[in-house]
């Protein structure tokens, strides 16, 4: 049996592009998480849609997990095998199929990173609308799929994700919303629409950690590239003032990128040197910076910036007299220019991942909330994170400011040093014990990874059965990353 | 099977006595009717009935017991709301139990968070007025606001409004949903709270099953209770103005405006809309045709076809309106500047303005469905496309041209190629094509010109409306995904193995071919022998 696996995946993927060598397994075992290693058997990395089918196909019949793999960044254990199996790597489907500049559109493949799709957008002037520091040699498409938000919240239509192609857990390749015609890209269609035929099946994918096949391929909106970009600050000791005034101003559609960062996440941010700049700081920065970027687009610019400009300084006077926004933060000369390229470059790939500088790793925690509970969410982690030890001023806290501000995600993260097992495991049973008292006072959390599985899935037990009918309709064999999510 | 006394006992004892009903009178005013949408066509003559009962329950717990007992009882069962929705909402099968959600109607704002929470049987209107009095907007559909916002949601749910705030699906926030069987789901953040601000389910989203690019009209369950996303709104007062029936809401001017547009050629229609989407501006960007203006301007039918007959192949076809609404959300200065960038960009074009009312008679509040459209008696929107404004400003011409070979019975509407709009800024456009007839002619025609299109559709590798439950599965399922009837098909399978919940749909058009002599000879794809009956 084991000979045939070996021949048929060979087979499908080319010699130079299958292997069981322990060494190549093992680097797969593991990823940034300090989730435990668990190896596949085998590696293969397709080179298209159909060598994914094939493989899959063949999975199926034989009852053998599949761990679809897009890069070789993950922070969460998602990609790390649970029974073993197939570890498919898609990186080698980077191609970037098309930039539609009328409809603003780009078409691209699962392995496609930050740093390929941001430099070829850029040659035609536009980009997306990005997650906070993506990471350079992450999978786009990835980030999208894990529902990973923007900083840019002005958009009302939200999601930028259009039409996609998937390859189901039986094999069958199937394309989704308007990619689903026949024919196509051979067709009046283009994929700008990601909903149907018939159910929105991309939804089944969402935050789906590849456990209900993998995507191949997908539409994406891409936007202009403003022509002016006025980056600013504000202070802030009290960070429920800094949330009233985003109630306030965006849903005037003001700025483009927004978020709320502490002074932890800030340093992290902006640390250039690690041994000397971040202590530093992070005991300098204010405990809450707002960052706001107003952007002037494609046409009149000057205008636009002053229109907002003007807004804010009017919402400003008269509302928020305390409030001190400003091109720069007061003590840190240099963060204008900084911040910018933080919020619409991916982090470099040879650069220590911010997250990491701290202690060496770190593991963050995700919910979504209303923006006015935010502060006595993170109360509740303060107090159980000083149970253990840490004190606030060792945690890094990011908000997401969220549709006009009318919810946000709010992002704890922990740091710790990897080769530190005890220090590990506290910060394993810090991470478990907040989730479960922020998910009993309301905290909703979308992305159930690792350990958050069981917590999430116990409490949303209906919601848990009548995924696991839809999954068993399928994946009758339960091939596809079995041991996550409650499957 | 007629639904037994013991039956009908439990009912009562579910909702009271008051609120079921096998009364024939009352059953009889549930029948598909007149002036009602696609009232005549084959579909509500050979595919619907009166219901056996009816029942209307008030809470989410009424309707899973209801449910239960239908699906132990083998009694099929379909939820109604408002009834827009024409035949297609009515039941198909004898006997089944029609479910009225009207007395759902619980209603609750929130102001500061963007959303409004409601039952099934709330309606547009009343939402629309609340949300705007509060700092915020909906998009009412061309259903009208009277329809149910939810069925609305999870059925279409878009207008010219959609240029800025886009697909409906994305504003369905926190939903329970009575599966099948009974059973509740609860979406999005109350799947794990009792609080429903937020639409994002915990892995992956089984809203997917609520709808696709349009509705699957119950056949998948019945949602009782929806949190929908409201947009923010300028914050001045829109005024109702008017006397009935002609009233309209006036605007603010220095903060909501229309602007008509005539331009030179479809080409600077186009041009228009993609520039606009990408200057970011505007709060609703679409094609005028011709057709509307003689609507609009009408002040009964008689002086529509007295206009109307006026008008020929070459004026139709030499039209050209770009309608533009520019809202300053932000501020007066905002409007100012969109509208200078919109100058701009109709200079550029070759643009002029036109004196435009400063009002707004439909999309806003009215979406006057009703009047609009009933022109001949009849009417249906044959088809409707969300893709790219790439695809959106090219099929209208071919259903145009397929029209031509069903006119008569279909107006004579000299080669109108329909409307289309931008959405999402311009990342997508939308389009729609009507038709209408005279309710005393011979409506086969109609249902061929239906089926035709969807076949046209295919062949012409567009993507539109005609999918799913809302023409023959059988056919187009092989055409698009490839084969997404089957995926369909096993998702209705597992949750309503039985098929309860509105027999036979999504294969009802599959069921209509078989019936339909004048359709069935127009058949040449494979249908299973095992269709529902």
């Amino acid at each position: 049996m084991d000979v045939d696996v070996k021949a048929k995946l060979s087979g499908i993927v080319g010699k130079a592009n299958f292997s069981d060598d322990p060494a190549q397994l093992e680097a797969y075992s593991i990823d940034q998480s300090y989730y435990p290693a668990g190896m596949p058997n085998y590696i293969v990395k397709p080179a298209n849609s159909e060598e994914v089918s094939e493989v899959i196909k063949f999975c199926s019949e034989n009852s053998i997990p599949v761990v679809p793999c897009s890069s070789k960044i993950h922070f969460f254990g998602a990609t790390i095998p649970k029974e073993g199996g197939v570890l498919m790597d898609l990186t080698r489907m980077d191609k970037i199929f098309e930039i539609d500049a009328d409809n603003r559109r780009v078409r691209f493949e699962t392995g496609v990173t930050w740093e390929k799709l941001t430099t070829e957008l850029e040659k035609e002037g536009f980009r997306v609308i990005m997650p906070l520091a993506a990471m350079a040699e992450r999978s786009v498409l990835t980030d999208f799929m894990e529902r990973e938000e923007p900083t840019n919240q002005v958009y009302d239509y939200g999601e930028p994700l259009e039409a996609m192609e998937v390859v189901w857990p039986t094999g069958e390749i199937f394309r989704m919303g308007s990619a689903s015609v026949n024919g196509y890209p051979d067709s009046m269609s283009k994929g700008g629409n990601p909903s149907g035929p018939g159910l929105d099946f991309y939804r089944f994918f969402q935050c789906a950690q590849g456990t209900m096949g993998v995507v191949t391929w997908t539409n994406l909106k891409i936007e202009s590239i403003p022509k002016i970009d006025k980056v600013l600050f504000a202070p802030l000791d009290d960070l429920n003032y800094g949330i009233d005034f985003l109630y306030r101003i965006m849903p005037r559609r003001i700025g483009q990128e927004v978020l709320l960062l502490n002074n932890v996440d800030l340093a992290a941010l902006l640390t250039e040197n690690w041994d000397e700049d971040y202590e530093k700081l992070c005991a300098t920065l204010p405990p809450w910076t707002l960052v706001l970027v107003v952007s002037g687009l494609l046409r009149r610019p000057e205008e636009k910036i002053a229109y907002e400009m003007k807004f804010l300084d009017h919402v400003i006077k008269h509302e928020f007299p305390s409030l001190r926004l400003g091109e720069n933060l007061p003590g840190f000369p240099g963060v204008r220019k900084k911040m910018l390229p933080i919020l619409r470059k991916p982090w470099p790939a040879n650069k220590t991942y911010w997250k990491n500088g701290i202690k060496g790793a770190s593991q963050s925690l995700l919910f979504h909330a209303r923006p006015m509970n935010a502060e006595q969410y993170i109360s509740v982690v303060e107090n159980i994170a000083a149970q253990y030890g840490i004190q606030i001023h060792d945690i890094g806290v990011y908000i997401q400011p969220l549709e006009h501000n009318r919810a946000c995600r709010i992002e704890i993260t922990f740091f710790y040093d990897p080769e530190n097992e005890a220090e590990k495991s506290v910060v394993r049973a810090l991470y478990n014990d907040a989730a479960k008292i922020l998910l009993s006072e309301g905290a909703i959390f979308t992305r159930p990874y690792g350990d958050l599985a069981p917590i999430v899935y116990d409490k949303a037990a209906s919601y848990a059965a009548a995924l696991k009918r839809l999954k068993k309709t399928f994946d009758p064999n339960n091939i596809m990353n079995p041991g996550n999510l409650c499957f | 099977m007629a639904i037994s006394k013991e039956v009908y006992k439990v009912f009562e004892s579910i909702v009271g006595d008051y609120y079921v009903s096998n009364d024939p009178v009352i059953c009889e005013s549930y029948r598909s009717g007149p002036g009602g949408y696609e009232n005549g066509t084959g579909y509500e003559r050979v595919m619907t009935t009166i219901p056996g009962c009816v029942i209307m329950p008030r809470t989410t717990e009424e309707v899973q017991k209801i449910v239960k007992v239908c699906y132990k009882n083998d009694i099929p069962y379909v939820p109604y709301s408002t009834g827009f929705y024409g035949p297609k909402s009515h039941p198909h099968v004898e006997d089944a139990l029609l479910i009225d959600l009207k007395r759902m109607n619980d209603f609750y704002l929130d102001e500061k968070h963007y959303y409004v929470e409601v039952g099934p049987g709330m309606i547009y209107s009343p939402i629309q007025e609340e949300a705007m009095r509060h700092g915020a907007y909906v998009v009412i559909g061309g259903g009208g606001a009277q329809a149910s916002a939810i069925a609305n949601l999870i059925g279409d749910g878009w207008s010219p409004l959609s240029h800025r705030i886009g697909l409906p699906h994305r504003r369905i926030l926190g939903t329970e949903l009575v599966l099948p069987d009974g059973e509740l789901l609860k979406l999005g953040s109350l799947a794990n709270s009792d609080d429903p601000f937020w639409g994002e389910c915990p892995g992956p989203d089984l809203r997917g099953i609520l709808r696709g690019y349009t509705g699957v009209r119950g056949c998948l369950g019945i949602v009782t209770r929806m949190a929908i996303k409201t947009l923010p709104f300028q914050p001045e007062r829109l005024q109702p103005t008017g006397i009935s029936p002609n009233t309209v809401l006036a605007f603010p001017e220095k903060r909501v405006k229309w602007i008509n547009y005539v331009v030179p050629s479809k080409e600077a229609q186009v041009k228009a809309m993609y520039e606009i989407g990408k200057a970011e501006i505007g709060g609703a960007v679409t094609k005028v045709p011709l057709f509307w203006r003689s609507i609009a301007k009408a002040e009964d039918k008689e002086h529509f076809w007295e206009m109307w007959g006026k008008e020929n192949e070459k004026t139709v076809a030499n039209f050209f309106i770009v309608r533009v609404l520019l809202i300053g959300y932000t501020s007066e200065e905002q409007l100012e500047y969109d509208e200078a960038v919109l100058a701009d960009i109709m200079s550029e074009v070759g643009g002029e303005a036109r004196p435009t009312k400063p009002s707004d008679e439909s999309w806003i509040k009215n979406a006057d469905s009703a009047g609009m459209w009933l022109m001949c008696g009849d009417y249906v929107s044959v088809d409707y496309v969300i893709e790219t404004l790439s695809q959106a400003t090219e099929h209208g011409p071919t259903y145009a041209e397929l029209k031509k070979k069903y006119t008569p019975p279909l107006m004579p509407d000299y080669g109108d190629p329909g409307w289309f709009q931008s959405f999402e800024l311009g990342h997508q456009g939308y389009s729609e094509f009507l038709i209408y007839w005279d309710h005393d002619d011979d409506t086969d025609p109609v249902d061929q010109f239906y089926l035709d299109t969807s076949i046209m559709n295919i062949n012409h590798r567009f993507y539109t409306s005609l999918l799913g439950p809302h023409q023959p599965m059988y056919l187009t399922g092989p055409q698009y995904g490839p084969n997404y009837h089957e995926y369909f098909l096993k998702v209705k399978d597992e949750f309503d193995p039985k098929w309860m919940s509105h027999p036979p749909v999504p294969l009802a058009h599959d069921v209509l071919i078989e019936r339909s002599p004048w359709l069935k000879k127009m058949k040449y794809w494979e249908t299973p022998d095992d269709l529902p009956k």
